[in-house]
């Protein structure tokens, strides 16, 4: 934990001092109120059940989450960009392991640079495990993965806007039995909204 | 035993559910050799051949038993020294005689070959339509009277099937059935997991994990009542891993509330939640002792997986596994002396009972990834999820770690398996 800290207090905010941190924000951060006033009266008439083209099966699961959109737009619109720019939107995990390593932090950092930016947003994380033991402690581990994740997350007072749901080994990328399937499938998925 | 198959199709061609396909695996060499004769039969034939096929599967299915027909109707005139020449122990015979349209009167005896003694016969008038049920329950009385231990016939299975519907979506399908697998009823379907269906211990209700509103969630479902399902009052994070008490009025569970995954005890009247375990690391897959004083789960506390026990009168948690770097998912055998749990050796994920007391482990599987062992209510089996090809079946093996029958699914996966209590 020390070791993330630092390397956040490094890399990002250059200072530990809460109102420069407040400053920084004040000037990376984009004008919100345009697209946000708006949204906010439409999520006020309508709940649209968005219709899903992401390849995550994950989101299939539920008919209920109610986005207008707009916001469903604005977040796939902002999404892609972030994605061409080569962040990675899967983080992933050791053998029932849930510790984020450096290279992962940085990765997490690039999110929250990107939360930052886009204050409409909010982040949906999916954690997953692979296949090897028992369903409902893979479902205990894939939250801990979304959890550990989020923690980074909260260093930069963002985790109001995070939501972590663990759908544990039920949901694999990779259906084969085998250690490269199971490496992919121990992961934490990035899904903006 | 064509014409056996045939009667049997015929019968369930019209549900609308798919049976399970179930495969006696082993008959075990030692196993008590029986002849359940074919009945006399005054009406219709197909019912008397109902009764005896089902109770020879059944005896068969526990691995106690090797049972088999004769060629010919016995009445009572036993030839006692050709039986016991063929090494038969015992014998059942039985008359059926159709009263009315749907009425049938049932006589049945089962006679020691060597004492030519009976041990069990019974006399009753039965409906058509209860003709499995009280078959099973005759199942149980000639298990108890041959072996002086209770069979584990007139019970329930509840499992979960999932079926690829392609382009990524599944079916999943909550299921019960009779304890060989037939009369299947889907209970509850969704597009998404269902995990850990449980009895409750008076057989009415069913608690289960479902995703249906994106997260995991415990649900308490009235399988044979006109009741609304019941959703466990949310928290945060995850609810799962739902196991009953003893008395039927508590549900164990885990919930991660407060981030941490702890285990909890919900009181379904009083609705009042109590915290039983509290420590950083991840404890799961909590089931209660028979005599409601212990419980077991799982912890990762010890930076391994590991089974720990709570004794609930003086509060204090031990841990119950020290063999292996993986055990998990445990389940206290009916008499509360041992726990089936999962194993690793090596890369696989195997059965495994621990003697509690001793602390003595025996594996009692060869296969990859076994998951969800569950005892049989008579603790005489343990049934559990494997991978067979590329599919999920359900496998039971005996406590003297006999492999004795399969279920499969030709629709897709079957896992997630529970045992009821008795009927009452």
């Amino acid at each position: 934990m020390l070791k993330i800290t630092a390397l956040i207090t490094a890399t990002v905010l250059l200072s530990s001092c809460t109102t420069a941190v407040e400053e920084l924000y004040q000037k990376v951060a984009p004008r919100p109120s345009l697209v946000t006033v708006e949204d906010r009266e439409q999520d006020a008439k309508e709940s649209v059940i968005a219709a899903d083209s992401s390849s995550f099966e994950s989101q299939d699961y539920s008919g209920n989450y109610s986005r207008s959109n707009s916001q469903s737009n604005l977040a796939k619109i902002a999404t892609a960009e972030l994605k061409s720019s080569g962040v990675d939107f899967v983080l992933y995990f050791s053998y029932d392991g849930s510790e984020i390593n450096e290279a992962a932090t940085k990765e997490i950092i690039k999110h929250a640079n990107f939360m930052r930016d886009n204050p409409a947003l909010n982040l949906r994380l999916e954690g997953h495990a692979d296949e090897r033991g028992t369903r409902e402690y893979n479902l205990a581990l894939g939250e801990n993965r979304a959890l550990a994740v989020k923690e980074v997350l909260g260093l930069y007072d963002l985790a109001s806007r995070v939501e972590v749901i663990s759908f544990g080994e039920e949901s694999p990328i990779a259906q084969l039995h085998d250690e490269n399937a199971w490496q992919k499938n121990r992961r934490v998925e990035f899904i903006y909204q | 035993m064509i014409k056996f198959a045939a009667a049997i199709l015929a019968l369930y061609a019209s549900t609308v559910f798919a049976v399970l396909e179930v495969t006696i695996l082993k008959k075990d060499e030692d196993a008590f050799p029986i002849v359940i004769a074919p009945f006399s039969v005054k009406g219709d034939a197909k019912q008397g051949e109902v009764i005896a096929h089902v109770m020879r599967d059944n005896l068969n299915r526990s691995g106690e038993f090797n049972a088999s027909s004769a060629d010919y109707v016995v009445t009572s005139q036993i030839d006692f020294d050709k039986w016991q020449a063929e090494k038969t122990e015992a014998i059942v015979i039985g008359k059926l005689e159709q009263v009315s349209k749907k009425i049938f009167n049932v006589e049945i005896e089962l006679i020691d070959i060597y004492s030519r003694k009976t041990l069990y016969a019974k006399k009753f008038a039965v409906h058509n339509s209860g003709i499995r049920r009280i078959t099973h329950y005759l199942s149980d009385q000639i298990y108890f009277a041959l072996l002086g231990e209770k069979g584990s016939f007139d019970t329930r299975l509840a499992y979960v099937t999932v079926e690829n519907k392609g382009r990524g979506k599944r079916e999943y399908r909550l299921e019960i059935s009779d304890s060989d697998a037939q009369n299947p009823q889907t209970i509850f379907r969704a597009a998404s997991p269902i995990l850990s269906p449980s009895w409750s211990p008076d057989q009415n209700k069913i608690a289960y994990v479902s995703f249906k509103n994106g997260r995991s969630e415990v649900f308490v479902q009235y399988p044979f009542m006109r009741r609304k399902t019941q959703k466990l009052p949310y928290f945060d994070g995850i609810a799962s891993a739902p196991s009953w008490h003893p008395n039927g009025e508590s549900i164990i569970l885990t919930l991660s509330k407060d981030g941490n995954k702890d285990i909890y005890s919900y009181h379904l009247k009083d609705e009042k939640l109590t915290r039983l375990t509290q420590d950083a690391s991840i404890d799961t897959e909590a089931s209660y002792s028979p005599d409601g004083e212990r419980v077991a789960f799982t912890s990762n506390r010890s930076g391994q997986v590991q089974v720990y026990i709570k004794h609930l009168k003086t509060g204090k948690i031990k841990r119950a596994t020290f063999e292996g770097s993986y055990n998990a998912k445990a389940v206290f055998s009916p008499d509360g002396k041992s726990l089936a749990l999962v194993h690793r050796v090596d890369k696989d994920y195997r059965i495994a009972l621990l003697d509690i007391a001793t602390k003595d482990l025996t594996i009692m599987t060869n296969n990859k990834l076994d998951e969800s062992p569950f005892f049989s209510p008579n603790g005489g089996m343990i049934i559990f999820a494997t991978n067979k090809g590329d599919s999920g079946v359900l496998s039971v093996v005996s406590i003297l770690g006999h492999q004795t029958f399969e279920l499969a699914s030709k629709a897709g996966e079957v896992r997630e398996p529970n045992w009821s209590h008795y009927s009452k």
